[in-house]
């Protein structure tokens, strides 16, 4: 059994989005871009089955086609060909030697066999001198169960070995590296794939990982003692065929025929990655990546795949109530109930909301439509955004040139915002179309690594309207781009003229649109600011503060955007969410909720799609799911709400938006023609990002400041940076 | 029309189970209360159950008052063979301690319907 399944190796034939594998290829894919005649199919045969390919296709790709899946290790199809493992051999006729599939395009008329006995010999040769210098661990080995090498050992291996010690070396043995707090190394067995020296250098943009040495004293890592440090780390691990890099948290603790996985949706940043959740015994082991060719492909972010230990830390597990000492009290459900319905009834319509960045769709409508039956109508997110009309129309908020559409861009403007860390995989798309696409990139805002090259044009907020009335240079290369974007980072539009950035970046947008491309992108840092701005909340919680409400509810609101003094005395605070964060610190009643992994809920992400969370294990203690906390409490109160189970809640969810229930589908955002010009101008304070470097990446939300493997590795940052500045004092 | 007729009269017409009619079924609960009756004594020593004589007595009187609005006699017949077939599971020590005093347990519990008790005890 191989574990890359055969879709994989078919979609990269078929989908457009990732035509290129080589330089090779992606030189013939330019050429193709050019209205010459579509060259012509070639026939070839894969054990006798005809086949009609495009030239240049490998002979790997072309026995996928027909459904022929050829054994391999260094090969994978996002990454560049290396054809060093020599696993892929196969026999073609009339040639004297066996072929690598991996990289060999096929020539017309080639007869391919898969199964020849040359085929067979060829294949337990190359496993027989893997196994040679490959440890027997197996058992110990964290890979175990889910190993390439295990697996493909048993189906096309030898039945026994040649290979005697006669000399008592022993077998190869490589020191292990320390490369970080996330990927374990045991170096001994690495089969020297190259597939996470050729991610690091090609996706990830980080070229610390190389080879040294050659033939059998090669090895695998970064020359000088240095940490593995990029976001995207962790997916070295699921590229490692063997058990060489391993989930350094997640080592020692589960063999995967004794996890439950459950497909979900990650909240931890606004890109909505399809993950798998491995439980076991009601305890989330580790996150996975799940393949999703629209949002994630089939990478995962740091954050979103190691702050999962953060899930058992700080968690609420009773209701509280802050008692006239000023303790917050465990009570029981009836008595928090009560304690906060007697506060609503006393509010008399003066009740506001503020949903945080892990609030889901279904609990915002249910504390909306709470809030409205008490005559209240303050509902804000945490997370601001621009005032006034800002959210009226869709695509004013939404990431339109969508993330799949992101990696056909020949030209972007970052304005204020660190794809980098605010949206790992996002910025694997850019740095995709900057790699295969001759994208062009410029940047306004603090001068950052983005892991490829671009202009940093400087911090001036003034250079948007340089831009966008085409007097910049850069104006010259969004006009003349085929496909266009600028993306705008939150963080810009929380300033105080972020109305006005916003106007006139939306107005430039309406010169640049083509027919079927949309170049307006926001890019969002939290998981619920698209669907909040969907069912009707308003952004920021200055309007909540201006009104002076008598009761406030905190809907996951960590951030610590509200703080007690800002609010009335007599403010009763009520914080429902999971976590032992700000927002629970400052409350009068807590009311425990459910997290990502514990409800079935939907969250849209920034290009506006949205996706749903299933439950892996159940919420801790007393802690129920949030939208039941808030049907609950409006039965206490007296003004039930009309749903009692999931299924009606998205009955009503379908009503305030129908878009929210598709789950999965991206409904394309129609955008106005008309701007509404701002009274404001842009001001000269110089725009800035709060993520600017990776130590920043890791604790961003209630989750992750929760998560020991995130403070561990925010500490390794620290050090690899003290060791550099060391280093560097030493060299002067 | 006459034959038309003739079959309703024959589909309204329902086989008995038992009784033919009401007195017989009368006969029968009667019987089956009798026996029941005769048996508590045994009953009580045999199990040893925490519950005195009377206090059985009572228990079949409640479980026959239980039933006391049933008029159908197919129904009547088809009670009485249920308490039968009890009888005889606990004659013949079928039964075990537990699965008498279950006819005490009525006061358990029922469980939560509605949306706010289920969310109390955690069960939606």
């Amino acid at each position: 059994m191989i574990r890359a399944p055969l879709v994989k190796a078919l979609g990269a034939l078929g989908s457009p989005t990732h035509q290129i594998a080589s330089r090779a290829v992606r030189t013939s894919a330019v050429l193709a871009q050019t209205p010459a005649k579509a060259p012509e199919k070639i026939e070839v045969f894969v054990d006798d089955i005809p086949v009609m390919v495009l030239p240049g296709t490998t002979v790997l790709q072309a026995a996928a086609e027909v459904g022929v899946e050829i054994p391999r290790f260094c090969y994978h199809e996002r990454l560049a060909v290396a054809g060093n493992c020599r696993m892929c051999l196969v026999e073609v006729e009339k040639s004297p030697k066996p072929v690598a599939a991996c990289a060999m395009p096929v020539m017309k008329g080639w007869r391919i066999k898969t199964n020849s006995d040359l085929t067979r010999k060829a294949r337990e040769g190359v496993m027989e001198f893997l196994l040679m210098n490959h440890p027997l661990d197996c058992p110990i080995c964290d890979q175990g169960g889910e190993c390439d090498l295990q697996d493909q050992a048993m189906a096309f291996g030898s039945d026994r070995s040649r290979f005697t010690d006669i000399n008592y070396t022993g077998k190869r043995a490589v020191e292990d590296k320390d490369i970080g707090p996330l990927v374990k190394t045991v170096m001994t067995r690495c089969i020297h794939c190259t597939r996470c020296v050729r991610f690091a250098s090609e996706i990830a943009g980080v070229d610390d990982l190389g080879t040294t040495g050659r033939g059998n004293d090669m090895q695998i890592g970064t020359y000088v003692e240095k940490l593995f440090l990029t976001e995207l780390s962790g997916n070295v691990i699921d590229l490692c065929p063997v058990g060489a890099l391993t989930n350094k948290p997640y080592s020692f603790v589960a063999r995967p025929w004794e996890i439950r996985k459950v497909e979900s949706i990650d909240v931890l940043d606004a890109v909505g990655s399809n993950i798998i959740v491995s439980t076991r015994t009601n305890e989330v082991l580790r996150i996975l990546p799940r393949e999703n060719e629209d949002v994630n492909e089939e990478w995962l972010a740091d954050k979103s795949r190691f702050a999962c230990d953060g899930l058992k830390r700080q968690r609420l597990v009773a209701p509280m109530v802050r008692m006239p000492n000023g303790e917050l009290q465990a009570v029981e459900w009836e008595g928090a109930l009560i304690a906060v319905a007697k506060a609503l009834k006393n509010a008399k319509g003066q009740i506001a909301g503020i949903a945080g960045q892990l609030a889901d769709v279904e609990a915002m409508v249910a504390l909306k439509d709470l809030v409205n039956r008490l005559d209240g109508n303050q509902l804000v997110t945490e997370q601001d955004f621009i005032k006034g009309s800002g959210i009226d129309v869709r695509s004013s908020y939404l990431l339109n040139s969508t993330i799949a559409g992101l990696e056909q861009a020949d030209a972007v403007l970052l304005v204020g915002t660190n794809p980098r860390y605010e949206a790992p995989l996002v910025n694997t798309r850019l740095r995709k179309a900057y790699v295969h696409n001759e994208l062009q990139i410029a940047s306004i805002g603090p001068k950052i690594d983005l892991s490829y090259q671009h202009d940093n044009l400087g911090a001036d907020p003034n250079l948007v309207k340089d831009i966008c009335n085409g007097s910049h240079a850069f104006s010259k290369v969004l006009e003349g781009a085929k496909k266009p974007a600028i993306i705008i980072g939150v963080d810009v539009l929380e300033r105080p003229d972020g109305a006005a950035i916003h106007a006139t970046i939306a107005e430039y947008c309406q010169k640049l649109k083509k027919p079927d491309w949309n170049p307006f992108n926001v890019l969002h840092n939290s998981a619920s600011q698209v669907g909040a701005f969907d069912v009707g909340y308003q952004p920021g919680v200055q309007a909540v503060l201006q009104s002076q409400p008598k009761v406030l509810f905190l809907l996951n609101a960590d951030a610590g955007k509200v703080s007690r003094d800002q609010l009335p005395k007599d403010c009763f605070v009520v914080y429902i969410g999971s976590h032992g964060d700000n927002g629970a610190s400052i409350a009068d009643a807590v009311l425990p909720g459910a997290a990502y992994t514990e409800k079935q809920a939907i969250y849209v992400n920034t290009e506006g799609r949205p996706q749903q969370t299933l439950p892996g294990v159940s919420p801790p203690g007393m802690a129920r799911e949030d939208w039941k906390i808030l049907r609950a409490l409006s039965e206490v109160v007296g003004k039930p709400l009309t749903y009692d189970n999931l299924d009606g809640l998205r009955a009503r969810l379908e009503s305030v938006a129908p878009h929210l229930t598709r789950l999965g589908e991206l409904q394309p955002a129609s955008g106005s023609d008309s701007v509404a010009k701002p009274s404001i101008s842009i001001s000269s304070s110089p725009i800035d990002v709060k993520q600017k470097e990776l130590r920043d990446y890791f604790m961003t939300d209630a989750i992750s400041r929760a998560s020991p493997t995130m403070a561990k590795c925010i500490s390794a940052v620290n050090k690899q940076q003290r060791l550099d500045e060391a280093q560097q004092c030493a060299a002067i | 029309m006459a034959g038309r007729e003739a079959v309703k009269r024959a589909v309204q017409q329902v086989r008995p189970i038992l009784s033919v009619d009401r007195e017989e079924a009368r006969k029968r609960a009667l019987n089956l209360y009798k026996a029941w009756y005769r048996q508590i004594p045994y009953v009580v020593m045999e199990y040893d159950i925490p519950m005195s004589v009377e206090q059985c007595r009572s228990k079949l009187r409640d479980e026959f008052v239980k039933h006391r609005q049933v008029t159908d006699i197919r129904v009547i017949d088809m009670l009485v063979i249920k308490g039968q077939m009890e009888l005889k599971e606990t004659v013949e020590i079928w039964k075990q301690k537990g699965h008498i005093m279950r006819y005490w347990k009525e006061s358990q519990d029922p469980k939560p319907t509605d949306f706010l008790s289920k969310f109390i005890q955690g069960v939606n």
